[in-house]
């Protein structure tokens, strides 16, 4: 008798578990990702996201991320699954992730799919705008059960945003060029996080007529337009010179109001071409290349 | 020992070679499974979910039998090649194929074709429309009446090789900064676990070809004489030509759909080959099918795991083996005929 | 009775090759070839000797009129059948040819079995005993490449012997050998022509060698045909002047009562006394 009643109870706990409903979330990229239950063996392939899941304190969830993700240091301590072009499958496979970040601007399609054959479940993001920063954290939040965290940190980026807009909101705004590659010379369009960011740290680019996110351009055409503030930046790491932004050359263009008033900055601006808490930070640096009379 | 013989004894030896192989790259990997857990995974006994079931069955088996069957094409095509240009330095990428083919998959990325579209249509598809492209364009520039001229398709083949790597290099530098890094990826040429259904379709084509030039191997030793010789013999040269050209373009076609552009494989691989078994295409094509594949698993294997968990690209690995091999193979053996 | 016939032929290259062959053309070309005899072919270069053998050969086709061989058009005859009435020695051995000379052999029984893959025990049989009326079966494992000028046409003629034909056609046979295999080779060709009852169709410019070995000669001028018939009377003063442009001297030869042609050397003596260049 009690061993049917047994059985009996099993049978039902496994029906409870079968039909206990499924979490279905929309991805940035309008997809849908249905989970089991919230995700805790997480895989991150985008070094925005790896970025913000420390911020918000959510780390033990996080169980990989690519050889791109380097802050905070922290993260070293957590295994690499290789590159964002080519990270390896079986390292990820391996570390046995229930959600896997990826981003389409960044990380191949090939791959994609690849975990989609897997039916491991992937959760696509990108950011181009500030707004869409702030959705990405609360996104983040929400998967990784830390949304307690999130209005103290997209509020405190906010406010420092805010505090930039007011500062240089009384000067007039320069024309600037900011040199993302200088050969071949990329700049950001309008797609691009950059040239908001340009514009909230009091500046015009003068880029932002190109519909693509990060357009090649001719020095010509950059030399035309007459930019009153050069912004380049420099890839070089410490021992490496590659990626060297290379003022010296820039130095020729006279005619260039920039030039002549000595206004080309040349500095390591990844800050900015990541989107995450940071973002302020790189922000507050930019705005004092374009408006230093704004922090004296 | 007559050539029939020889060829069973040198097939033995390959195959036996093959299996070994195949069976150490499945046992090596960067997810650290043990030995026990892949055989486990392999017996069928470890479960359908279980890491070593996915690792060992899902990703590194498909890439396995993609890279045996790739390395098989296009050592297969580099031998084929070779007999119909009689010229021992012609590789598969001489025909422009590779180029096209490409070209076709990088026009699809660029014009970033939605995830959904991509997947509906696959890369592949993109791969031999440039293909045929390239391989019509070829053969259109070299035919004359009679069939092939051998001088012209080699120079033709160099050119639209040019003139589609050209195209490409235009793409590359309109594509948006974030593709950039999966196009060049793309274009080292890279072995990934491939789904079945496409397996069995890579298979069914490279074995077509495979079997188009295994017929012509006699044939293609009578080549040798020359053309006329060959003709007042009673090969009929003009059809011999163009069913080699086209396996080879099948086999090169192929093999850049599905793994992107891998070069010096059709090089190095009939050149070992002849080196032990002489210049007998009836010895060369069928050994050159499972040498190919030995050569290209060892060399994706150590490309996967050399600086795991980073992944080298397979083509980068084959270019690096295959030309300091071939300055060697230019200074000893050619030196006596220069 | 005729193994081969030529009635009527008429051929010019098509355009693209046409600069290679400076406009040549074909025209009203008829003679016969009997079974068992040596036929020489001769004439100036650019006279059609090659082309003659490329319309036999079916390497290219006639525009007019018709190529026989026993008594079928050879554009009835699959390729492999010709092959199999009609082999080819060529004037070059082929390079770069990286076979030795077995295997160079055995391609030779190609056209008795196209289909197959391997050659048969028979094949083998046959290819060694064309090796060994050439001379060249102790050089079977030898790459070609490495054998001596003479070596190697006597391989390319094993080559052609293991084909078994009804026809043996020699391209320029002497053209690249010194003195002692020239005379090797006259005496291989009448020993084959005499043994085993094998035409043979030789194409040469060394008047020479057709005079002695031929038992009929075609004398072909720009395409046409210019006499047919005996050396005797092939090889007269007037008709060779007349083809040739220049002057030569016509002598018979003691020993086989066959002609001998010389070219008419300008004295060396008289043009120096002469203060003549």
């Amino acid at each position: 008798m009690s061993v049917r009643i047994l059985v009996l109870a099993v049978a039902c706990v496994v029906l409870a578990a079968s039909t206990a409903p499924a979490l279905t979330l929309r991805d940035m990229l309008g997809r849908d990702v249905i989970l089991p239950a919230p995700p805790v063996r997480i895989v991150s392939l985008v070094p925005s996201v790896t970025e913000i899941v420390f911020s918000l304190g959510a780390q033990e969830r996080l169980v990989g991320r690519t050889d791109f993700c380097d802050y905070p240091a922290a993260v070293k301590g957590k295994p690499s699954v290789g590159g964002m072009v080519n990270p390896s499958l079986e390292t990820l496979v391996a570390l046995r992730p229930d959600l896997v970040v990826a981003t389409n601007e960044g990380n191949r399609e090939e791959t994609i799919q690849q975990l989609e054959r897997l039916r491991i479940p992937t959760y696509l993001v990108h950011a181009n705008r500030i707004a869409e920063t702030v959705d990405l954290i609360e996104r983040v939040g929400a998967l990784t059960g830390r949304q307690a965290e999130v209005p103290r940190l997209t509020g405190e980026m906010l406010r420092r945003i805010e505090a930039i807009r007011r500062a240089v909101a009384p000067f007039p705004r320069p024309r600037v060029l900011y040199v993302l590659w200088p050969d071949p010379l990329i700049v950001p369009g309008r797609a691009s996080m950059l040239t908001e960011l340009i514009d909230v740290a009091g500046g015009t680019s003068i880029t932002a007529g190109d519909g693509d996110a990060y357009p090649r351009f001719s020095l010509e055409a950059a030399v035309a337009r007459a930019p009153e503030v050069i912004i380049l930046a420099d890839h070089s790491t410490g021992t490496s010179t590659a990626g060297r932004s290379s003022p010296e050359k820039w130095q020729q263009l006279a005619s260039v109001p920039a030039i002549r008033a000595g206004r080309l900055h040349s500095a390591d601006l990844s800050l900015l071409h990541r989107y995450g808490p940071r973002v302020p930070a790189g922000l507050e640096m930019l705005a004092r290349m374009i408006h230093p009379e704004a922090f004296r | 020992m007559s050539a029939g013989r020889r060829l069973a004894l040198a097939l033995g030896v390959l195959s036996l070679a093959l299996l070994v192989v195949g069976a150490l790259s499945l046992f090596v990997g960067s997810a650290g499974l043990s030995p026990a857990a892949v055989a486990r995974a392999l017996a069928g006994r470890a479960g359908a979910e279980s890491v070593e079931s996915v690792v060992t069955l899902q990703l590194r088996l498909p890439r396995v039998a993609a890279a045996a069957l790739a390395g098989g094409a296009l050592a297969v095509a580099g031998v084929a090649f070779q007999g119909l240009t009689r010229n021992p330095l012609a590789e598969p990428a001489v025909l422009g194929v590779s180029s096209g083919a490409a070209f076709g998959v990088v026009l699809a990325q660029i014009f970033g074709l939605g995830l959904s579209v991509l997947q509906a249509l696959g890369v592949a598809v993109f791969a031999f429309a440039g293909a045929l492209l390239a391989a019509g364009a070829v053969y259109l520039i070299a035919r004359v009446p009679g069939g092939l001229s051998i001088q012209t398709l080699l120079l033709a083949g160099v050119i639209v090789g040019i003139f589609f790597t050209s195209a490409i290099t235009v793409l590359i530098s309109i594509v948006d900064f974030n593709r950039l890094g999966g196009v060049v990826h793309w274009l080292l040429g890279n072995l990934a676990p491939i789904p079945p259904a496409s397996l069995a379709l890579f298979a069914l084509l490279a074995l077509v070809g495979f079997w188009l030039i295994l017929r012509s191997a006699r044939e293609l030793n009578l080549l040798a004489l020359g053309e006329e010789a060959a003709v007042q013999l009673g090969v009929n040269a003009a059809r011999l030509k163009q069913r080699v050209f086209v396996a080879a373009a099948l086999l090169t076609g192929t093999v850049v759909a599905f793994t992107g552009p891998i070069g010096f494989v059709g090089l190095v691989v009939p050149h070992m080959l002849r080196g032990v078994l002489g210049q007998d295409n009836r010895l060369l094509v069928p050994t050159a099918l499972v040498a190919g594949g030995i050569f290209l698993l060892a060399a994706d294997t150590l490309a996967r795991n050399v600086v795991a968990p980073a992944e080298l690209s397979v083509g980068v690995i084959t270019s690096f083996c295959g030309a300091p091999f071939f300055v060697y193979l230019l200074r000893t053996r050619y030196r006596a005929s220069l | 009775m005729n193994l081969v016939e030529f009635d009527g032929v008429a051929f010019a290259y098509p355009l693209p090759e046409r600069r290679r062959s400076g406009g040549f053309s074909m025209a009203g070309v008829s003679f016969a070839i009997a079974e068992g005899e040596v036929f020489g072919v001769i004439g100036p270069n650019s006279a059609g000797k090659t082309t003659l053998l490329r319309l036999l050969t079916r390497v290219v086709a006639v525009d007019r009129g018709a190529v026989r061989v026993d008594g079928r058009p050879v554009g009835r005859l699959a390729h492999a059948e010709l092959a199999r009435q009609i082999a080819v020695v060529p004037q070059d051995t082929p390079r770069p040819f990286p076979f030795s000379v077995e295997q160079l052999v055995l391609m030779g029984r190609y056209p008795h079995a196209p289909g197959r893959f391997f050659e048969s025990e028979a094949d083998r049989v046959q290819a060694d005993a064309a090796m060994e009326a050439t001379g060249v079966r102790h050089l079977a494992a030898l790459p070609l490449e490495q054998l001596s000028g003479g070596e190697r046409q006597r391989a390319m003629l094993a080559r052609a012997l293991a084909q078994q034909p009804r026809l043996l056609v020699l391209d320029e046979p002497t053209s690249h050998l010194d003195l002692r295999y020239q005379a090797e080779t006259a005496a291989l060709l009448q020993q084959v022509n005499a043994e085993r009852g094998m035409t043979v169709l030789l194409v040469s410019h060394d008047l020479g060698l057709a005079a002695e070995v031929c038992d009929r000669l075609l004398l072909l001028d720009g395409g046409r045909v210019a006499r047919v018939g005996p050396p005797a009377e092939v090889l007269q003063r007037e008709i060779l002047e007349a083809v040739f442009g220049c002057a030569v001297v016509v002598d018979v030869n003691p020993k086989s009562g066959r002609p001998v042609v010389q070219v008419a050397w300008p004295a060396a003596r008289e043009r120096r006394q002469s203060g003549r260049p």
